[in-house]
């Protein structure tokens, strides 16, 4: 069987609250990422106050959260999170999301193969029948990752986001089991 | 759309812990019952720790793993029984157990009405691919029953238990869904 958690420039790995925490923390200044990341409103945070939260979140941990963090194969750098949240288990569906907080790492596929390994620890492992996630419109670039990696454009909320005084679409892509299983025929089991 | 939770005979329902514990530990005084329900030692529980231990299942209720019910008749709202699914969530299946503690409902088709709700849950609510059980071989009522309701025998697991000096067998069955969706009369 295929190592599942290695893909062609990263890999997925556990979760340590602290080392994560210590990445965020300097993540999280970087307020285009926090912006890419998240609808809400930017802020800051202690590294401790982020520590406690993933700590908490670790012991909560059940079936349907699935988190990892991201390494590079090349020099083993931690340059970000992703997680797979099953929202409907007798639908099978999860939503994913996504963080790369190294600027370093940005553009250059590493989002794209991340993606393309969650999908298939979530179609192989998890058994799902569908994955979810959501997108905001001033992100091309990950739309883009997003696309490459298989998922299709299913929707917008028009006008729901308020980003320096203009407003923007959320987008949703999806991926159904089936159209992944045709595009990744290897992995058919 | 259909009515989930009623069958034929029974309906599945929520009980109060007061209400369960009381009812529940008159059942358990039954060594019978206790020997067709469960491979432990028939055990005497309080009353008081039957209400804790349903008021802490409770608690931590409406996890996706576990579908609880208490069992009551249609013709006088009786209640008779309890049943539960397990869930394996990763591999959409799930383990299904029940246990009528009322000694009049036995034999009636009460127990198979309840069971073919559950089954129906599992598949049309739950989405699941497989219902698994397993019984003891001195419960012949039980394995009727459930082949009534669907489900085939799959293996037993010779001489596991002992029961008044006596080695005897465990038996397990399962469903799958294609089974069951060809038995209500084709669809997917």
């Amino acid at each position: 069987m295929n190592d599942i958690l290695n893909g062609t420039l990263v890999r997925l790995s556990a979760v340590d609250p602290e080392e994560f925490s210590k990445a965020f923390t300097g993540w999280r200044r970087d307020s285009e990422f926090m912006r890419l990341m998240d609808s809400g409103p930017v802020r800051l945070g202690s590294q401790k106050d982020t520590q406690k939260w993933i700590e908490k979140d670790l012991d909560e941990q059940e079936l349907h959260e699935h988190s990892f963090t991201i390494r590079t194969l090349a020099e083993d750098k931690f340059i970000g999170d992703i997680g797979l949240y099953v929202v409907n288990w007798p639908g099978r569906d999860a939503f994913v999301g996504l963080g790369i907080g190294d600027r370093d790492f940005w553009g250059r596929g590493y989002g794209t193969d991340v993606m393309k390994l969650i999908l298939r620890y979530g179609f192989l492992e998890v058994n799902l029948r569908r994955v979810t996630l959501t997108v905001f419109e001033y992100n091309p670039r990950a739309v883009r990752a997003y696309e490459k990696a298989g998922f299709r454009h299913e929707g917008r909320l028009r006008g729901t986001l308020y980003r320096d005084g203009r407003r923007y679409d959320e987008l949703f892509m999806g991926v159904l089991r089936d159209e992944w299983l045709e595009q990744n025929m290897e992995c058919q089991l | 759309m259909k009515d989930l939770f009623r069958g034929e005979l029974v309906r599945l329902t929520s009980e109060e812990p007061e209400f369960r514990a009381k009812h529940e530990a008159r059942w358990q005084r039954d060594t019978e019952f206790h020997r067709l329900a469960d491979s432990d030692p028939a055990e005497m529980v309080s009353e008081k720790k039957i209400k804790d231990w349903a008021e802490k299942y409770a608690e931590n209720g409406f996890k996706p793993e576990r579908h609880p019910f208490s069992i009551r008749t249609l013709s006088d709202d009786k209640l008779i029984g309890f049943m539960g699914l397990w869930l394996d969530l990763i591999h959409a299946e799930a383990w299904v157990g029940i246990g009528i503690g009322e000694r009049e409902y036995w034999s009636k088709g009460y127990g198979t009405d309840a069971m073919k709700l559950a089954v129906q849950f599992a598949f049309m609510e739950l989405g699941l691919q497989r219902v698994s059980l397993g019984l003891f071989d001195y419960n012949p009522r039980a394995l009727r029953a459930y082949e009534k309701a669907g489900f085939r025998l799959e293996g037993r697991t010779r001489q596991d238990m002992l029961r008044e000096g006596k080695r005897t067998d465990s038996l397990w069955m399962g469903i799958l869904r294609d089974e069951w969706l060809q038995m209500q009369g084709g669809g997917s």
